[in-house]
């Protein structure tokens, strides 16, 4: 059932990064020349050190010496200086792609339709804005910078072993085929264990967010042997596959290993050879020894980091995949409500095909009016109210708000005209102000403490550590259910719709908390059209209008005293309620 | 395993080695014998640079090559064998922790939650118990750069002492001199890192907040935010980058610089004769390798640290005091259930007294949720009261162990949570009373809604399911327990009244003769009970039968029919 959202081709994924780079061309084109420079000056070392093995071996005085140590110094030195100018080109380069891109996921990850999210379930896109862009960012800070460097290395330091005499050249190459063969060997058996064992590390913080977050159920029904059991189980699941993932490395380390002896081994005879042949000096042969040990490190971290550049560029896909969606689309030529009246025509929706849940919904709202849905668990409330505000898209029929068509609305006419606050609360982090003004940009310090005095909230607030600065949400101040959903009233009373519906807001609050909020909620709907999903029945006793649906249609509609003198579903509802009070 | 003392962060650290010690002592000799044999290839490039190239020996070139080869198969073994020796202790010993972790946490004496978030736990018990295993994996490394440094310097003496001192005493002031370059910035990119964590913390908040933005159509001002923390973020970036790359190169100037030095040395020495061109390569080749051994101990100092303050962070759980002292009273193995409070006080409690015969269904209306969650603390034992007294059919609460308590007295809280595992399993978790369990919650209904009936798994703590729903499974839950006495809190706040009123019916039914309190101010559970008492101030202002109270009581109305 679950659809995960897009991941981009390979291709896609080059061209879009072709893309980034373009408009940075002449920043790559000077970071690449001044890396290239770095490790060419650095390269200069060993046929310097060459150069003093061969004074030596010609028994020349000590003083000569001097100058190409000199000259060694001054390597260092340009090479130190060309490095330092160079990476900081690639970190521009990299971070400010990496800025460009995230910025752009992030647009479009808000801009999906909530339908689309919730079929790739709601791990895919939290995954992808934390892990894929973190993965990013350590390939654009580490791994990457340190695989350019070391392939540079590699591919200049063979060009100076040709230099040197072709012959080491191909000694040295001798190694390449096991080293090639190695890598693949490992991608191939390192990328499933490294995804399993992501999954497995993932499993053991789930299980102990559940155990822990729940330790005091699991104390209450005595639970506490089972889940020691599942957090040892889990854990050792994780363990077992960090096991298996070193006894790889090892093994891949152990046939890097036989490649530099093999490789060593051929250009230290290349140098006994060509020096007793008298084509080269007992200096060219060091320079060409020293040269192959230096290889040692950039070529196991080029290799190693093969992996990580691998994994980079899954996330990379990931994340392109999202943020190459097309935006959506809004019509060219927007309509305007004229008025703040709902209206549905046939409307139907079923989330699975063949499993309808609201069949030939006609409902007509007027401006300023306030309609009460009311109906058992799985009427169907819920999903009419997510049609009209848009969230979803009907299977069937219209939906007109102020009037207009929802498609000639489009959809930025649809966010202005309509909101809706569902029982699910959200306090975003950082300070409460900031969380505000997501409702409202520009709202000035005294609009945001009006909003929040009309839904009750601000006594709490001035009683805050700092106010309306008080950091809040995760990590921050933890506010109660109820002062979370009086923040979302107040959020609603910034943004300040003329269509407002409320979807159970009051439902998670519990006995005490509830009332406080219906009187915040009847604050915040004065002056809108609302439409009140509601399972205490005092809320649907006090709106205008009260339409009960049963099993996706709607069976009865009328004022709350019409309906209760009806005698049908709303009345006997009506009678369990208030028999008991 | 409990030892007497309280755990310590050094007791932690210790433990952590102390119970690998034989795994971590093979390992370090092992990972040694690899650091010993790298630092020896650059001798025996020397070695056959004079013995073979300048003589033209073959045989000498066949030897040396058949030395390198045994080193590199000698230390290419060790490496592989030590490097999963000292990963298998550094496991071990953080899944120990883990565990341990866990079990304090769930220990039914309480205590280690006070004042730390789940999160919070949950990151102790993964990633500070593998920062603390770690040491297993550090200590075998930090004492193989030690071999590697020891072989190295005696190489180095024994074909000079004045260029082995050279290298080996000018080597500790190049690394010194590298951390002072380092230090300032290593601070200020810590800080640069934690903007950028910020960054995609904020992200991530936005997500997770996806539907209330949608709600009030707020995506363009959140990508707009988003937008300026990114730039912000790409700032801070972009300053520690600068900063680093300029301490990278001059790292890698300084490293050059002593080469020069040590060829300058060498070649003086090898042009008059002290030492041979051999001689020579090796000690350059040596300079090189010798930064590998002191940039190990450099990051040893590191993770050292860093364990011991996870250890600190891990001792802290471990050591946390109980919240209630266990006890060695015993209840009968048939509970009756006669419950007698009096003259309680615990912060929102004050003098409070109150008698619930054998089979009773009470109902109490706590219009302050403080006052409601100190007395289902209370009685769960999750705290023992400041002054005054709980008995449970004549035996003192606070002499019984909390899990003896727990096995009478089943407290099922208005936020109880579900487990991940299927629909039934986590009613099943409550006991055996199953089947009229579910019905009697009603949580049948939900099962019937949802893909799999009641083998539908939860997720995410059962937040795949609606509110509503999930209280119903958690009643299920607590009424399959069947336990002499019960109390539930707000069971149905979040179910519809039709279904409420069905649900109270059940309640009082499927609990007939057994003790049960249900603290609510909902009136379809009330209108079910025997006796309803009323708390205000902490203390019962008013008990009697629901529609009396309705009739008589002002204050009661209020609460319950507003």
């Amino acid at each position: 059932m679950t659809e995960l959202l897009p991941t981009a081709t390979w291709a896609r994924t080059r061209a879009v990064l072709g893309e980034l780079v373009r408009p940075r061309r002449w920043l790559a084109l000077s970071a690449f020349v001044f890396v290239v420079a770095a490790t060419g000056i650095g390269l200069l070392t060993a046929p310097l050190l060459g150069h003093i093995v061969d004074l030596v071996a010609q028994r020349r005085l000590a003083e000569a010496v001097t100058l190409p140590v000199l000259l060694i110094a001054l390597v260092a030195l340009g090479q130190g200086v060309a490095t330092a100018i160079g990476t900081s080109l690639v970190a521009r380069l990299g971070e400010g792609m990496l800025a460009e891109l995230r910025e752009k996921f992030v647009e479009r990850a808000l801009g999906l339709p909530l339908e689309q999210v919730e079929k790739a379930g709601s791990g895919d896109l939290t995954t992808r804005v934390t892990n894929d862009v973190s993965e990013i960012a350590d390939g654009v800070r580490d791994a990457l910078p340190e695989l350019g460097r070391s392939v540079l290395t590699i591919v200049l330091t063979l060009g100076g072993l040709a230099v040197l005499d072709w012959r080491f050249l191909i000694a040295a190459l001798l190694a390449a085929p096991i080293q090639l063969g190695t890598v693949r060997w490992y991608i191939r058996r390192a990328v499933p264990l490294y995804a399993k064992q992501r999954v497995a590390v993932g499993e053991q913080q789930q299980q102990l967010l559940d155990t822990v977050g729940g330790a005091p159920t699991v104390r209450a029904f005595r639970l506490a042997g089972e889940h020691v059991g599942r957090v040892r189980a889990r854990s050792g699941a994780a363990v077992d596959l960090a096991l298996r993932g070193i006894r790889l490395v090892t093994r891949f380390f152990g046939r890097l290993n036989l490649a530099e002896l093999i490789g060593l081994g051929a250009v230290l005879a290349t140098g006994f050879w060509l020096v007793r042949d008298g084509s080269a000096t007992i200096g060219t042969a060091t320079a060409a020894a020293l040269y192959f040990h230096s290889l040692f490190n950039p070529i196991n971290a080029a290799l190693a980091l093969v992996d990580d550049a691998q994994s980079a560029n899954a996330s990379l896909s990931r994340l392109i995949g999202v943020s190459d969606l097309p935006p959506v689309r809004e019509p060219a030529h927007p309509a305007v409500p004229v008025d703040s009246s709902v209206k549905t025509a046939g409307l139907g929706h079923s989330y699975v095909d063949g499993h309808e849940v609201l069949h030939g919904v006609d409902l007509e709202v007027a401006p300023g009016e306030r309609v009460a849905l009311v109906g058992a668990s799985g009427a169907g409330k819920t999903t009419l109210a997510k049609l009209i505000a848009g969230i979803h898209h009907p299977s069937a029929g219209s939906i007109t708000l102020g009037g207009v068509d929802v498609a000639e609305l489009g959809p930025s006419g649809v966010r202005e005209t309509v909101s809706l606050i569902s029982q699910e609360v959200h306090v975003f982090a950082g300070p409460l102000a900031e969380d505000l003004r997501l409702a409202k940009a520009d709202a000035t310090e005294p609009e945001l403490h009006l909003a929040l005095d009309r839904v009750g909230a601000s006594d709490w607030v001035r009683a805050l550590p700092d106010g309306l600065s008080t950091v809040v949400g995760d990590g921050g101040h933890r506010l109660t259910v109820t002062q979370s959903q009086q923040l979302a009233l107040a959020r609603l009373v910034l943004t300040d719709p003329p269509i407002a519906i409320l979807d159970e807001a009051t439902a998670e609050a519990g006995s005490a908390g509830s009332k406080v909020l219906e009187k915040a909620a009847d604050a915040a709907l004065s002056g809108r059209t609302g439409l009140v999903v509601a399972h205490r029945l005092t809320q649907a006793a006090g709106a205008d209008r009260v339409v009960v649906l049963d099993a996706g249609r709607v069976v009865e509609t009328g004022t709350h005293a019409e309906l209760v003198a009806a005698g049908g579903q709303y009345a006997t509802l009506w009678a369990a309620w208030s028999d008991h009070r | 395993m409990r030892a007497a003392a309280p755990p310590t962060p050094g007791s932690v650290l210790r433990g952590a080695i102390t119970s690998k010690r034989g795994t971590v002592g093979v390992a370090a000799l092992l990972v040694a014998g690899h650091q010993g044999g790298e630092a020896l290839v650059p001798v025996v490039i020397g070695r056959t640079i004079d013995e073979a190239v300048s003589t033209g020996s073959a045989m000498a070139l066949l030897r040396w090559i058949a030395i390198l080869a045994v080193l590199f198969a000698a230390f290419s073994s060790c490496y592989r064998f030590g490097a999963r020796f000292a990963e298998r202790a550094a496991e071990t010993a953080a899944h120990d922790l883990r565990v341990r972790v866990s079990e304090r946490v769930l220990d039914s004496r309480g205590g280690a939650s006070k004042g730390r978030l789940a999160g919070e736990l949950a990151n102790i018990a993964t990633s500070d118990a593998k920062r603390v295993g770690s040491v297993n994996l550090i200590l075998p490394f930090g004492l193989a750069g030690l071999a590697g440094l020891l072989v190295s310097a005696i190489s180095l003496l024994r074909m000079s002492v004045p260029l082995g001192l050279l290298v080996l005493l000018g080597t500790p002031p190049l690394l010194v001199l590298a951390h002072f370059i380092g230090r300032p910035l290593e601070r200020r990119s810590g800080v640069e890192q934690e903007r950028a964590a910020y960054a995609s913390g904020v992200a991530a908040d936005l997500v997770n907040g996806l539907r209330v933005l949608k709600g009030i159509g707020a995506e363009p001002r959140a990508v707009a935010r988003y937008r300026r923390t990114s730039r912000d973020s790409l700032k801070a970036t972009l300053r520690a980058a600068r900063a680093k790359s300029w301490h990278d190169g001059a790292i890698l100037a300084l490293t050059g610089m002593f080469i020069a030095l040590v060829a300058l040395v060498g070649g003086r020495l090898a042009a008059s004769g002290d030492i041979s061109v051999g001689d020579l390569v090796a000690a350059v080749g040596l300079a090189q390798f010798l930064l590998t051994p002191f940039q190990i101990f450099g990051r040893v100092n590191a993770g050292v640290a860093q364990a011991r303050a996870s250890a600190a962070r891990v001792a802290d759980v471990l050591a946390a005091p109980p919240a209630v002292p266990g006890g060695d009273g015993k209840l009968p193995s048939e509970v009756p259930g006669a419950l007698r409070i009096s003259g309680l006080c615990h912060e929102n409690l004050r003098d409070l007294t109150l008698e619930v015969a054998p089979g009773e269904l009470l109902g109490v209306v706590a219009p302050d949720p403080a006052a409601a969650r100190d007395l289902l603390a209370v009685l769960g034992r999750e705290f023992d009261p400041a002054s005054g007294a709980v008995t449970l059919d004549g035996t003192a609460l606070s002499t019984v162990d909390p899990d003896e308590v727990r096995r009478a007295v089943l407290v099922a809280a208005h936020d109880a949570d579900l487990f991940e595992g299927s629909l039934i399993d986590n009613v099943r978790a409550g006991g055996p009373a199953v089947e009229r369990a579910m019905a009697a919650a009603n949580a049948d209904e939900v099962a019937a809604t949802l893909p799999d009936g009641q083998d539908t798994v939860l997720t995410e703590r059962g937040r795949s399911l609606s509110g509503g729903q999930r209280q119903r499974v958690a009643l299920a839950r607590a009424l399959a327990a069947d336990p002499p006495v019960l109390l539930v809190h707000d069971p149905t706040t979040a179910v519809d009244a039709v279904t409420e009123a069905k649900i109270a019916a059940e309640i009082a039914a499927v609990r007939r003769g057994r003790t049960t309190i249900v603290v609510t101010t909902s009136p379809a559970l009330l209108a079910v009970t025997d006796r309803v008492v009323v708390l205000d101030g902490g203390t019962v202002s008013a008990h009697g039968r629901h529609p009396d109270l309705v009739r008589d009581n002002a204050f009661y109305r209020t609460a319950v029919l507003s």
